[in-house]
C-alpha cells in the first residue's frame, strides 16, 4: 500500500560506494562538482539564485523543527562587510538520534561541499562545525576531511581560483545536550556557559558575537549539493510532497536490524519496522514507537496503521517527525520504567537557566521514580500532568517542552499501565 | 505618542522601553527576581509573566482592524510572555495578574517551582523581612506545596571571598551576582557551575571573590543565598531604622542608607542615585560603620603633662579660650578638613575670621593611583571640594611641617584631620605649639593634642559634603548623641516597629550614645565663652548663610539636596556662566 517506491530507491546521501569518505573517491564520483559549477560561473549562480533553488526544493531542516532551509537562509540580512557565520549543528544529543554520525563517517565531503555552497549563498566566510564531545572519533574523521578539503583548495582563500573564500572550523562540544539548541550552541562556541539566549533577537540578526548567523543541521547541509546537482524539481519529487527529500532514518530499539537507513521521507512506520529493520526482535508486537527522538510523543503500537514518517502524517497521529531517530519498544517494555529513564535524561540535561525547566524536570523524575518503585498514588499521575502544564511553553528554549511532552503523552496513551502500577497504593476510604 | 494598554488602562510611552520597566515606572507592581534595571536581561526566573497582544493592522488600509462593536481586534501571543524582555510597541495590550487568571496561575506555578528546592529557613535567614521571594510568595504564591520528595542538597556556608558567604541551597539561579561581576564591576569572578537543579554560583577553583565591590551582590541577591560575612546574623531587618546618608570613606561620596539599632550602626547599604553611584557602592564604604561605632572620643580630653585626662565641656572651653586670648590672630593656624562637613568648616573659618585670622587652610588627602574610575576615587575625604569652594587655602602634604616649624604659629586648631597619623608632621615638631583637635575617633593626633573636643560624625548631625565631581549631598542624624534626642529631632527616621514607648522600641539604652557635639556648635559655645558676637541656632541658618554669601553654593538648600539627590555645583556654575 506504500505509494513510495522505496525498494528501488538508490541512496544518495550515503551511497554504496567503497571509501566514499576519502576525498579522491568523492571527487571521482563527481564530488565538489556542484561547487565547481557555481564558482566557475558566478553570474549564472548568484547567491540569491542558490538560496532560491534550496527554497524551491522544499528542503526542511533535519534537526527537528523542520523549518524550510532556504527560507531560513533568506533571513540573513544583506552583507555589510562585517563577519557572518554558519554554525553547522552536529551536536546530535537527542536520545535515539545517530544519523549525523553516519555522514561524518561515510560522506563528510558532501556535508563540507554543502556548507561551502551555503556559505556562498549567504556570503559567509566562516563555518563552524559543532560536534558533540562524545563523538571523539568522528571529530577526528571530520578534522581529517576538512584538512583534505583545505589541501585540495575547496576551503580557504580564493576557492578554486575564484574571489570566494571560506574557512571551516571543527569545534568539539563538551557533552551537554542543551548545546544542541541553536542559541546555546552559539554561547558554547563563544566559550561561554551553554545557556540558551532569549529570542528575539534571532540568530540571523544577532548570532555569534552579535553578528548574523545561520544554524543548520549537518544532514540539511549535506542535502544541498544534491539539490545543486540534480535540481530542485528532482528533490521535490522524492518522498512526501510537503516534506521531500532523502531522509536518514535512525532506527533503534527492539528490532532485528537497527541502524541508519536512507530512504525517501514519508515512509510508512510499519514498513520501516517490518521491512527495513526486519521486524521486532523475537517476533513480538510493537507496544510503542517514538518517531523522532525521545522528546517526541510516543505512538501506541496499535495506532500505527497508515502513519507515515512525514510531518503532516505524524502531526495527525499526534506526534512529530523530529530527527527521524525512531525508537521501537516491544510489548515487554515497562512504560513506567521507560518514562522514568527519559525523564532522568531531561533532568540531567536541563541547563538550569529557567525556573520551570530547572525545577520541573527534577520534580517529574522524582515523582516517576516514586511510581516506578511502587510507591506512587493515582494523585501523582495527575500531578505529573499538572507539572507538564506548568512547564510547556514557559521557558526560553524548548527543553521544557521536550521534557514535558513524553511525560504527558506516555501517561495519556498508556495510562492503564501507570494506573496498574499505582493501584497498589490506593488508600482505602477511611 | 505611542500608547500601551495595561489592565485596561491607557498609558503613553516614548522611545524603546521594556514592558516590565514601564510597568514599574508607572508605580504598578509585577513580581520579578532576575531583572535588575542596571543589568542585562536574562529572562530566566520567568516570574514576570504577562499576557501580551498587539492590534491587528490591515495592510491595505494601514489601519487597525475593528470588530463589530468597534473595538480593536487584538492578536495575543500564544504563550505567556516575560515582561522584562518584551519590547513595548504601539497599541500593545498587556494583561497582568490584575486582570488575567492565566497570569495569576503562571506566577503561582513559577513560585511553586522555585520553592520546591528552596530551604524554608526564613526564621534563621538574614534576608527575611526584605526578601523578594518571601514577599512575593505571600502575595502571589501557592497556598502550600505538592512536592513530597527530598530537596536537592547543595553546599552551604561557602566563603566565596573575604566578605561574601554563599548558601547554594537558597540560590534561585537568577544570575544577578554573575551578571554584576561581568557587567558592573567587570571582575568576572563569579560563574554558575553544575547543571539543572544543582546549579549555583561560585568562583573559579583556586580564586576568591575579592572584588572591591563584592558586597553589592549581597544587596541584589533576591534571596538569602549571598550574605555579608560581616553583617551575617547581627540584626534582623525589622529591628533597624534606615536613614539616607552618604559614604564618608571616599571622595566619590556614594549615596547610602545607614541602618541603625539602638544607636549603633549595623550596616550600610547603597541608595540608588543615578547621578553618583547608581545602585552600587564599594565594599570599603560599608566598613564605615566601625568609624561610627568604635573607638569614639566621648567627652573632651585634656593633655596634662603627657597624660590624657577626661575633662568637662566647661573646662575644655575655658582652656581653649584662655589660650586664644594669649596669642595674636596671626599666630593661629586654622586647619579645616575634607572630612568635616561644609557647615563645620564654614563656621570654623568664620569664627577665626571674627577673631582676626582670615585664612583657613586644609591638606587634601589624595592618594594618587588608588582610584578606579568607577566608585573609588583617589581622594580619600568626602568633602575636599567643599573646602575648596569655601576658599580654604590648599596646603601640600609636605608644606604643613614647614609652616609649623617656621615658628610663625603658637596655636593650631585642627578640625577632623589626623595630621600625625597621616605623617604630615611629627609629634616632635608639634611640641612647641598648643594644639586643639576636634575629632570623632581616637587617633594619633587626638592622643597628642593639648585639648581634644569630640565632634559628631556624619550620621549624628546634618551636614553637607561636596564630592569629587562637585555634587553636594547632605547627611542627617541616624543615631543619637548625649545631646540630641530623636523625640525632638525631626530629622531622625524610625523603623517600622520602632515607635516610641512600644515594646519594640529599640532605642532604650544610653550606653551607645556618644558625648559629642557638632563642631559648629562648639565654636558657638567658644564664642560665648570669649564674649564674641557669634551665634547660630541651628544648621539650617548656616547653610542658608552659605548659600547667600558663597557663589559656589548659591541656591543650595537641604530640600533641594533631598529632592534632587544632591546638587551638581560645578555644572550649576556652568549654566550660570552660559546665561551670563
Amino acid at each position: 500500500m506504500s505509494s513510495i517506491d522505496w525498494k528501488s530507491y538508490t541512496p544518495t546521501l550515503i551511497p554504496n560506494i567503497k571509501d566514499y569518505h576519502k576525498i579522491d573517491v568523492y571527487e571521482k564520483h563527481g564530488g565538489y562538482g556542484a561547487l565547481k559549477k557555481i564558482l566557475k560561473d558566478p553570474s549564472a549562480h548568484t547567491p540569491e539564485s542558490v538560496t532560491n533553488a534550496v527554497k524551491d526544493s522544499g528542503l526542511r531542516g533535519r534537526g527537528g523543527a523542520g523549518f524550510n532551509t532556504g527560507l531560513k537562509w533568506s533571513f540573513m540580512p544583506k552583507p555589510d562587510g562585517g563577519p557572518r557565520y554558519i554554525a553547522a549543528n552536529g551536536d546530535e544529543s537527542e536520545p535515539g538520534t545517530f544519523k549525523d554520525r553516519v555522514i561524518f563517517e561515510y560522506n563528510p565531503h558532501t556535508f563540507i561541499e554543502g556548507s561551502i555552497i551555503a556559505a556562498y549563498a549567504m556570503s559567509v566566510s566562516t563555518v563552524y562545525v559543532y560536534i558533540r564531545g562524545e563523538y571523539r572519533s568522528w571529530i577526528r574523521m571530520m578534522e581529517k576531511a576538512v584538512s583534505d578539503a583545505y589541501e585540495k583548495g575547496y576551503l580557504g582563500k580564493n576557492i578554486l581560483g575564484s574571489t570566494f573564500s571560506v574557512d571551516m572550523i571543527v569545534h568539539s562540544g563538551a557533552g551537554a545536550y542543551i548545546c544542541g539548541e541553536e542559541s546555546s550552541l552559539m554561547e558554547s562556541l563563544e566559550g561561554k556557559r551553554g545557556y540558551p539566549r532569549v529570542k528575539p533577537p534571532f540568530p540571523a540578526q544577532k548570532g555569534l558575537w552579535g553578528r548574523p548567523t545561520t544554524i543548520n543541521n549537518i544532514e540539511s547541509l549535506a542535502n544541498v549539493p544534491l539539490i545543486m546537482n540534480k535540481g530542485s524539481e528532482w528533490f521535490k519529487n522524492i518522498g512526501a510532497s510537503t516534506h521531500p527529500g532523502p531522509l536518514l532514518y535512525g532506527i533503534s530499539g527492539h528490532v532485528n536490524r537497527p541502524g541508519v537507513y536512507e530512504y525517501p521521507t514519508g515512509m510508512l512506520i510499519s514498513e520501516l519496522i517490518n521491512d527495513v529493520a526486519l521486524g521486532v526482535r523475537g517476533g513480538k508486537k510493537v507496544k510503542a514507537v517514538i518517531p523522532g527522538g525521545s522528546s517526541t510523543p510516543p505512538l501506541r503500537g496499535d495506532s500505527l496503521e497508515g502513519v507515515r514518517m512525514d510531518s503532516d502524517s505524524l502531526r495527525e497521529a499526534g506526534s512529530m517527525l523530529g530527527t527521524a531517530g525512531m525508537c521501537i519498544l516491544d510489548e515487554d517494555t515497562d512504560m513506567v520504567d521507560f518514562l522514568w529513564r527519559v525523564s532522568h535524561f531531561y533532568h540531567h540535561e536541563s541547563c538550569g537557566q529557567c525556573t520551570p525547566c530547572r525545577e520541573g524536570t527534577g520534580w517529574l523524575e522524582k515523582t516517576l521514580l516514586k511510581i516506578k518503585n511502587g510507591e506512587g498514588t493515582t494523585r501523582d499521575l495527575d500531578l505529573l500532568l499538572d507539572i507538564c502544564g506548568q512547564m510547556e511553553g514557559r521557558t526560553i528554549c524548548a527543553l521544557a517542552d521536550a521534557a514535558a511532552w513524553p511525560v504527558r503523552y506516555t501517561i495519556n496513551r498508556f495510562r492503564d499501565e501507570f494506573e496498574a502500577r499505582v493501584k497498589n497504593t490506593v488508600y482505602a476510604l477511611a | 505618542m505611542a500608547e500601551i494598554f495595561i489592565d485596561n488602562n491607557r498609558y503613553e510611552f516614548e522611545g524603546p522601553t521594556k514592558v516590565l520597566q514601564f510597568i514599574l515606572d508607572q508605580g504598578l507592581e509585577l513580581p520579578f527576581f532576575c531583572y535588575h534595571p542596571s543589568l542585562s536581561i536574562p529572562a530566566n526566573c520567568r516570574q514576570c509573566y504577562v499576557e501580551a497582544g498587539q492590534p491587528v493592522m490591515n495592510r491595505e488600509t494601514g489601519k487597525y482592524e475593528v470588530d463589530e462593536e468597534g473595538n480593536r481586534v487584538i492578536r495575543f501571543f500564544p504563550k505567556l510572555m516575560t515582561a522584562c524582555s518584551l519590547d513595548a510597541t504601539d497599541g500593545m495590550v498587556i494583561k497582568t495578574h490584575v486582570t488575567s487568571e492565566l497570569v495569576r496561575r503562571g506566577q503561582k506555578d513559577v513560585l511553586e517551582f522555585i520553592l520546591i528546592n528552596h530551604p524554608l529557613d526564613c526564621p534563621i535567614c538574614d534576608q527575611a523581612g526584605e526578601c523578594p521571594l518571601q514577599i512575593q510568595t505571600y502575595k502571589y504564591g501557592p497556598e502550600g506545596s505538592r512536592f513530597e520528595h527530598k530537596k536537592v542538597h547543595k553546599p552551604k556556608r561557602i566563603q566565596l571571598g573575604p566578605r561574601v558567604v554563599l548558601d547554594a541551597e537558597r540560590c534561585i539561579n537568577c544570575t544577578r551576582c554573575v551578571r554584576f561581576t561581568e557587567e558592573v564591576s567587570k571582575s568576572n569572578q563569579l560563574t554558575i557551575v553544575q547543571r539543572g537543579d544543582k546549579n549555583y554560583p561560585v568562583t573559579a577553583p583556586g580564586t576568591e571573590f575579592d572584588d572591591p565591590y563584592s558586597i553589592n551582590t549581597v544587596d541584589i541577591c533576591p534571596v538569602g543565598a549571598l550574605t555579608s560575612s560581616d553583617f551575617r546574623f547581627k540584626a534582623r531587618v525589622w529591628e533597624m531604622s534606615s536613614t539616607p546618608s552618604l559614604d564618608i570613606t571616599n571622595g566619590k561620596g556614594c549615596s547610602v542608607d545607614v541602618w541603625t539599632r539602638d544607636n549603633l550602626v549595623m550596616r550600610i547599604t547603597p541608595r540608588h542615585n543615578p547621578h553618583i553611584n547608581d545602585y552600587w557602592m564599594p565594599d570599603a564604604g560599608r566598613e564605615a560603620y566601625k568609624i561610627y561605632n568604635e573607638n569614639r572620643i566621648s567627652r573632651p580630653d585634656l593633655n596634662i603633662d603627657g597624660d590624657k585626662v577626661k575633662s568637662s565641656w566647661n573646662n575644655a572651653l575655658l582652656t581653649i579660650a584662655e589660650n586664644l586670648d594669649t596669642v595674636k590672630p596671626s599666630e593661629i593656624l586654622v586647619l579645616g578638613s575634607g572630612y568635616g562637613s561644609v557647615e563645620d568648616n564654614y563656621v570654623l573659618g568664620k569664627f577665626f575670621s571674627v577673631l582676626g585670622q582670615e585664612q583657613a587652610h586644609f591638606v587634601p588627602n589624595i592618594l594618587a593611583g588608588t582610584g578606579d574610575n568607577f566608585l573609588i576615587s583617589d581622594d580619600q575625604a568626602p568633602n575636599t571640594n567643599g573646602c575648596r569652594f569655601l576658599g580654604f587655602n590648599e596646603l601640600k602634604p609636605d608644606s604643613i611641617n614647614k609652616e609649623i616649624t617656621s615658628g610663625k604659629y603658637k596655636t593650631i586648631i585642627v578640625l577632623q584631620e589626623d595630621i600625625v597619623g597621616r605623617n604630615l608632621i611629627t609629634t616632635q615638631d608639634l611640641s612647641n605649639v598648643f594644639m586643639v583637635y576636634l575629632g570623632t575617633n581616637n587617633n594619633d593626633t587626638s592622643r597628642f593634642a593639648n585639648v581634644t573636643i569630640p565632634v559628631t560624625t556624619a550620621i549624628e548631625h546634618v551636614g553637607s559634603y561636596v564630592n569629587v565631581d562637585g555634587r553636594v549631598q547632605r547627611s542627617m542624624p541616624a543615631k543619637e548623641t548625649v545631646y540630641t534626642d530623636r523625640r525632638i529631632n525631626l530629622e531622625m527616621s524610625m523603623g517600622r516597629l520602632d515607635h516610641f514607648g512600644t515594646r519594640f522600641d529599640n532605642w532604650v539604652s544610653d550606653k551607645n550614645k556618644v558625648d559629642c557635639i557638632p563642631a559648629w556648635e562648639f565654636f558657638v559655645r567658644l564664642a560665648h565663652e570669649m564674649n564674641k558676637e557669634f551665634q547660630y541656632n541651628d544648621v539650617r541658618e548656616i547653610i542658608s548663610e552659605i548659600s547667600l554669601t558663597n557663589k559656589h553654593f548659591s541656591g543650595v538648600s537641604y530640600e533641594r539636596m533631598d529632592n534632587e539627590l544632591g546638587i551638581d555645583l560645578v555644572n550649576k556654575q556652568k549654566e550660570e556662566l552660559n546665561l551670563a
